[in-house]
């Protein structure tokens, strides 16, 4: 039996509307090793030519999670709640990212979710979540989208 | 760099990077500056009630470094696309070598890009992620 709640399919959050800090990033950047003053400094990321210190390729996740957040302080139901993942048994399965323009500090963005749909694998023992994220901007339209798998490991479901 | 993304040719290899030992202290610090909480990944009583032996990494710690391979040799502005599929688990205390190939060269929309292969290993040869990123080779 799986534990996913298939009856999301198809849900689409509210946008929650998220402001990209310069602070974050460079702490994200500092903690993945990535060395690159773009990331951290703002002085750097001018003398290069952009607005402030820039998002890394990984970043969309940052502000999904910051977006699922706020929008449980307004009371909106998290994604993974309302999949109803199990924490004890949730694998990572893939994660995609598509870019159409590049996220700087200063930045206010949208976020919006979708339950994209639900599969089996290997005779039952995994059963997939499909999701997809997008983070937009005002003026620049769609900046990110993201694709993800969540597993849940089935076959190391412990009775308690 | 050796060579450019205009210039580059299928089967070239791009300079590899080792991250790590990883260690809990990572953990934390990349819970924090992620925002991912997920317990499995922190709390060692919480890894144990769910079966496992021990804590293990976020995947996208390690897809960062993917992401630090196709950036730090062509530049996150040619950077159109990073995915990744999580085969393994990390494990605490793991060191990750992620590389990179050029598997692909091809036309979208009339202009070049790049697909390289990505892979991270863990020390004992366990490969973690089999990804890839495009790259603009205009």
């Amino acid at each position: 039996m799986g534990l996913f709640d298939r009856s999301s399919v198809g849900h689409e959050s509210a946008p929650i509307s998220v402001v990209v800090e310069r602070g974050p990033i460079a702490f994200f950047a500092e903690t993945i090793g990535e060395t690159n003053p773009i990331h951290s400094d703002t002085e750097a990321a001018r003398s290069a030519g952009y607005p402030d210190v820039m998002a890394p390729p990984t970043y969309p996740v940052v502000l999904e999670m910051a977006a699922a957040k706020e929008g449980e302080r307004k009371e909106q139901t998290p994604i993974l709640e309302l999949i109803a993942a199990d924490m004890r048994y949730l694998l990572h399965g893939t994660e995609n990212y598509e870019y159409l323009g590049s996220i700087f500090a200063g930045d206010t963005v949208e976020v919006v979710s979708r339950v994209k749909g639900f599969s089996d694998a290997k005779g039952g023992q995994l059963e997939i979540a499909h999701l997809e994220m997008e983070i937009r901007h005002a003026d620049r339209g769609v900046l990110a989208i993201t694709h993800r798998d969540l597993i849940h490991r089935l076959s190391a479901k412990v009775t308690s | 760099m050796t060579f450019t993304p205009e210039m580059a040719k299928v089967g070239d290899i791009l300079p590899p990077l080792s991250f790590g030992p990883i260690t809990r202290t990572k953990l934390a610090l990349y819970a924090g500056a992620s925002g991912d909480h997920n317990p499995i990944h922190i709390d060692t009583d919480f890894a144990k009630k769910a079966g496992l032996q021990d804590v293990f990494a976020h995947g996208m710690l390690s897809m960062a470094q993917l992401g630090r391979v196709a950036t730090d040799w062509a530049g996150i502005d040619r950077l159109r696309g990073l995915s990744s599929r999580f085969t393994a688990l990390t494990p605490v205390g793991a060191t990750v070598t992620c590389e990179g190939r050029i598997a692909e060269k091809f036309e979208q929309d009339g202009a070049p890009m790049l697909r390289i292969a990505l892979t991270a290993t863990i020390d004992d040869g366990t490969q973690t992620l089999r990804g890839e990123a495009l790259i603009s080779a205009a």
